[in-house]
């Protein structure tokens, strides 16, 4: 039987748990048919549940680009209108900065080495369950997807738990962004208030600095639009590297543009590589609106909660980094905002919690009301969102491709460890936020990396990795 | 048996027509026309084109782009019609059809405007639930977009254009130092980016296919844009328009190309599906 004939089946009916629960004279209804899990659901008292879902995820989106969060070389008013409408977290990070393995954590709630998703272009093991699988067999929301997919190809008419309403471009960014923005505005707008449901938007901004990157790879020397020497963001105060780096960022480093051409950018160069990506952010940002307006005509902003959050961050000239895969704020980072008029309040930054994108699935599972699939490895945020408690967690861990190195960030220090490398890096993330002094080889500091690694290793042993990832004794045992 | 890699080459500089024509995305430029006037009746057909920033693999026609110019007899406005189709993966796509009434001012600056956007799926099957219609209306600053159950309002600057009617407007343009704008853009009729400028930026002798020409290039630069640059002939027709991976270049086969790409690509669709089935 398939996933969608279940859905159909199973909207009349409860979860054993719930169904414990319930009172004689319930059960006899359900025993007629006659009650939805819906009404059951208000029967037991549950949290506020919204009508419908927009989960909009962005690529490359670094984690300070938003106006209203603080960042002064963009205009985004979209979403500056979703930032001040919701909350979103300043410490917040991609389970793991590369496409195809933080939307295996996105889309799952699992590790993307669990998810068997170590690189690009591979799918999510078939045992574990995605967000639109998991609602479609659990809830009544109707469930699609519009935009980038990856997991295994980036553009897809076909993913398992959805109705693909638009696939997209491959690796086109602006166009598009452009075309799906439409199809999404097209569905709001024609959707009935009546059904619920869940729409994962997955824009493909601001990734187009990728090919940026290759278009423009070779320093030209000169300014290519002399007028815009005003109008260049400064480089980050970060801006130099650590020599003594483990190797694998070096060579991360070396393999990128700016090092490849024929001779190293100038600074000139790094600045106008900055200022077109915020380019790419406005164009984005215009996109959103377009969708977020068509949220707002047809009636569905009250009842919808919205999800913002990006795969991984952009490098952005931090330690002369561009694109992903690294570990460094810019690239780990990721905006993570969630509204929902009247139910979570506005304007608000919560610099308090450690998130990650293994969050979402389990904060959407808890926002309608349903069980996370087994073994997720994150946690719903839904009471740090209302203000109704924090989160039992200490610290978080993220990956990165091919599993060869992992970070663990604890409310005061970032650990970064790759396999077969000695060198690790510890930062002191409230003293040192441009993570400019490794403290690792620090004698005062080696009792924290000694618990760092603990907290690493103890993690490990409680994941399931899928049978086709590489590397994964390294952590294991690594101590 | 260790599997054959492509080396790809990092194509390292931006996009110009004597990129497009070493990429292979452009043979040739048509010839001027004489009898090519701005201000006339015309239609022009550009291929969309796309490229990854590999020199050998991932560069493709993803679309096309007609746009038709007719006077309405008065003088103080014209009609444009553009028309784009553009292909999705697996042969979804999206066909985007306006009426824009302009002004006859440097901008082409639409006053009013009808737009439908359709989505077809896989198999060529309009998608319904995807469709949406427009009116637009720019009346004193105000614009003004009705859609089916909406009107969205909306003040606009004076100085305002479409992405559309630019490539009507740099075609009336003069090929002097002089010839700037500076205007906010209503991209594909609903979004606005501000602070635009547009400006002459001489003219080039380019080697295409043996043959020299002469080419006139504009700059526009402004917010939620990357740069766009305009190529445009001796005659003022506008040949082709790059922006960062994206070219709009001038193709009377763009649309046929653009038919049998789509084709294709639906037929690999429906030939995985009917694997997947067996």
């Amino acid at each position: 039987m398939s996933r969608r004939n279940k859905t159909k089946e199973s909207s009349y009916l409860v979860n054993r748990r719930a169904f414990m629960k319930l009172s004689g004279s319930t059960i006899a209804l359900l025993a007629n048919g006659g009650l939805t899990r819906k009404v059951v659901a208000a029967g037991q008292k549950r949290k506020a549940q919204p009508k419908n879902i927009l989960l909009i995820i962005t690529d490359q989106q670094h984690i300070n680009t938003i106006a209203a969060g603080g960042c002064r070389h963009v205009r985004t008013p979209a979403l500056d209108r979703l930032k001040r409408s919701g909350v979103s977290f300043a410490q917040s990070y991609s389970a793991n900065p590369l496409c195809s393995p933080a939307r295996s954590a996105v889309f799952t709630g699992r590790t993307s080495s669990e998810c068997g998703v170590h690189v690009n272009g591979r799918s999510i093991r078939s045992d574990i369950p995605n967000l639109g699988q998991w609602f479609s067999e659990q809830t009544d929301y109707e469930t699609f997807y519009a935009g980038k997919w990856h997991l295994p190809r980036s553009y897809s008419s076909t993913i398992p738990g959805f109705r693909v309403i638009n696939t997209g471009i491959g690796g086109f960014g602006y166009l598009c962004d452009t075309v799906m923005s439409r199809a999404c505005q097209g569905f709001l707008r024609n959707r009935s208030t009546r059904k619920p449901f869940l729409l994962a938007a997955s824009f493909m901004q601001p990734h187009d600095i990728c090919e940026w990157l290759r278009l423009n790879m070779e320093n030209p020397g000169r300014l290519r639009y002399p007028e815009l020497a005003g109008e260049l963001p400064e480089l980050p105060d970060n801006f130099e590297f650590d020599e003594h780096e483990p190797e694998a960022i070096r060579q991360r480093r070396a393999g990128n543009e700016p090092f490849r051409g024929k001779g190293k950018w100038n600074k000139e160069h790094w600045r106008y590589y900055m200022w077109s990506y915020y380019r790419n952010i406005e164009h984005l940002d215009a996109e959103i609106g377009r969708v977020l307006q068509a949220l707002e005509d047809s009636g569905h902003t009250n009842d919808t909660l919205i999800v913002l959050t990006s795969d991984h961050g952009e490098g952005m000239a931090h330690h002369q980094m561009v694109r992903k895969s690294s570990f460094y704020d810019e690239a780990a980072s990721v905006p993570l905002l969630f509204a929902w008029p009247g139910h979570i309040s506005e304007n608000g930054t919560d610099t308090t919690h450690l998130v990650s994108g293994l969050d979402i699935m389990p904060t959407l599972c808890d926002y309608a009301g349903i069980k996370t699939p087994p073994n997720v490895r994150g946690v719903s945020l839904r009471a740090a969102l209302e203000g109704k408690g924090g989160l039992n967690r200490d610290f978080i861990i993220s990956e990165v491709s091919s599993n060869t190195s992992r970070m663990v960030r604890t409310q005061r220090y970032k650990y970064v460890t790759y396999k077969d490398d000695p060198v690790e890096q510890l930062f002191d993330m409230k003293n040192d936020g441009g993570e400019t002094k490794n403290l690792a080889a620090s004698s005062a500091h080696a009792p924290t990396l000694s618990e760092h690694r603990k907290l690493l290793k103890d993690w490990e042993t409680r994941l399931h990795v899928a049978p086709n990832v590489p590397n994964t004794d390294a952590w294991r045992y690594k101590a | 048996m260790a599997k054959k890699t492509k080396k790809r080459t990092i194509v390292g500089s931006p996009l110009t027509p004597e990129l497009l024509c070493e990429l292979d995305a452009v043979r040739k430029f048509p010839r001027p026309s004489e009898d090519f006037d701005p201000n006339g009746r015309w239609a022009n057909t550009y291929r969309i084109w796309t490229c990854h920033g590999y020199r050998q693999s991932g560069n493709q026609d993803v679309g096309f782009l007609r746009i038709t110019r007719s006077a309405d007899g008065s003088n103080e406005t014209f009609t444009l019609k553009a028309y784009q189709e553009v292909v999705e993966t697996d042969g979804m796509q999206n066909v985007i059809e306006a009426t824009i009434e302009c002004m006859n001012n440097q901008l082409a600056s639409p006053t009013q405007w009808h737009l439908s956007s359709r989505f077809f799926d896989a198999g060529g099957k309009i998608i319904n639930d995807l469709a949406t219609d427009e009116k637009g209306l720019i009346d004193a600053n105000v614009m003004s977009i009705k859609s089916s159950h909406h009107t969205l309002k909306r003040e606009v600057a004076r100085q305002l254009t479409c992405d559309w009617c630019l490539f009507e407007a740099v075609q009336r343009l003069s090929f002097d130092r002089e010839s700037s704008l500076a205007f906010d853009l209503l991209e594909g009729l609903s979004l606005p980016k501000e602070d635009q400028h547009l400006s002459h930026r001489g003219v080039k002798r380019i080697r295409i296919s043996d043959e020299e020409v002469s080419l006139h290039q504009f700059c526009q630069l402004g917010r939620g844009v990357l740069p766009y640059e305009y190529w445009l002939d001796d005659s003022h027709r506008l040949l082709a328009v790059i922006t960062m991976n994206k070219a709009y270049i001038l193709d009377e086969q763009a649309e046929s190309i653009i038919k049998q790409t789509t084709e294709q690509l639906r037929k690999s669709y429906r030939r995985s599906k009917n694997l997947q089935r067996k």
